[in-house]
């Protein structure tokens, strides 16, 4: 019976495997919760940010700000793209990839020049292969993104804003809407769009003035923006892994159940076979 | 009561009511009580006092302090419970 043996291996190779892509699934399933927590626990920030620019917001100051300076020409801009560390996430990384190399051909395509970071591995290694120069490549961010990790990240390319080397920066991340929808985006965080609705106007004493708070809360904005995208990346990428594993799971049980019943059918058929034979043998001896 | 969140961008840290606060403003430490006008101001760094002695103390970095309708958001760029 050598092939019920080799039959045998097989399933055997199959049943570890499973058990291998099920214990990561539930480990990508734990992350994400976590990271996904992470996400929530950034909003209340970027609400509070977001409702006190736009309250002291207005078009005469805007003028005096570099960061709301909006350039007539894209002449030139960084694009920052986040991909992940680790694979074994099904497309997620393939996805953010091409999502960055749309918007890249549409900069170039109107003669803007670009300056390209990379975070994580992924994003460095497919740049790298169709020998793109980088700006700069980061591999050091870790599953739990810090405030601190964001400026870092944003500094330089704010600065080049403010001196008027750089005429945009785009962020290009999978932005977490739910654990089945983390639609790659590409989003521009320099200039900073202005708010689209003004809030209601109350009199706040403003110490020491509104001018003044918003040079401070601008950049904090700005780098809000790239936290989160941080951390709304980590969530995606584990929901992405949670998905792969779990069909890779499902996978696993249905080649399972089709070389199972192969197996079976062949131990029939060889038990099947011996009693015919021996039915045979006794006929022949009866003669 | 004052109403009171401190938040920083990774978390909310404190969510209650409290009858006062001492804040690091940019200038030095301001005092904010019920009833106070609405107001805005840039924070320093410093130890952000909530309640009386005894209360939940925060070390803060930065960031901006908001008072409107007996509501206060500290906002802040680093915050560290003490």
């Amino acid at each position: 019976m050598a092939k019920g043996r080799e039959l045998k291996g097989r399933i055997k190779s199959v049943e570890n495997t499973r058990k291998i892509t099920r214990t990561m699934e539930m480990v990508a399933t734990s992350k994400m919760k976590r990271a996904q927590d992470r996400v929530t626990a950034a909003r209340p920030y970027a609400l509070a940010l977001g409702d006190v620019i736009s309250r002291l917001y207005s078009p005469e100051l805007a003028e005096r700000f570099p960061l709301l300076r909006q350039p007539a020409q894209e002449r030139r801009a960084a694009v920052i793209l986040l991909t992940s560390n680790r694979g074994l996430a099904g497309a997620f990384n393939a996805n953010v990839i091409k999502e960055a190399r749309t918007l890249l051909a549409r900069l170039e395509a109107q003669g803007t020049a670009i300056e390209l970071h990379t975070v994580g591995k992924k994003g460095a290694g497919w740049f790298r292969y169709v020998g793109r120069e980088l700006a700069s490549s980061r591999i050091d961010i870790s599953d739990k993104p810090t405030a601190q990790d964001a400026s870092s990240l944003v500094e330089g390319p704010m600065a080049d804003f403010i001196a008027g080397r750089l005429d945009s920066v785009y962020v290009v991340y999978a932005k977490f809407n739910s654990v089945l929808s983390t639609p790659s985006t590409s989003e521009r965080i320099l200039p900073v769009a202005p708010p689209s609705s003004a809030a209601e106007q109350r009199d706040y004493l403003l110490y020491p003035s509104a001018e003044e708070i918003l040079t401070e809360l601008l950049p904090s904005y700005v780098r809000n923006t790239v936290y989160r995208g941080l951390v709304e990346n980590t969530a995606g990428f584990y929901a992405a892994q949670r998905t792969a594993m779990k069909n890779a799971t499902d996978n696993a049980g249905e080649m399972l159940n089709i070389l199972r019943r192969t197996y079976n059918r062949a131990r029939q058929a060889q038990i099947t076979q011996e009693i015919a034979e021996i039915v045979g043998g006794a006929a022949a001896l009866q003669g | 009561m004052l109403d009171v969140s401190v938040i920083s961008p990774e978390a909310v840290l404190f969510e209650g009511s409290v009858d006062s606060l001492v804040a690091p403003a940019f200038d030095g430490q301001m005092g904010i009580l019920t009833g106070h006008a609405p107001m805005m101001t840039l924070l320093g760094n410093g130890e952000l006092r909530l309640g009386a002695a005894g209360g939940r103390r925060f070390h803060v970095e930065g960031g901006f302090l908001q008072v409107v309708d007996d509501k206060v958001r500290v906002v802040t760029e680093r915050a560290t419970a003490v």
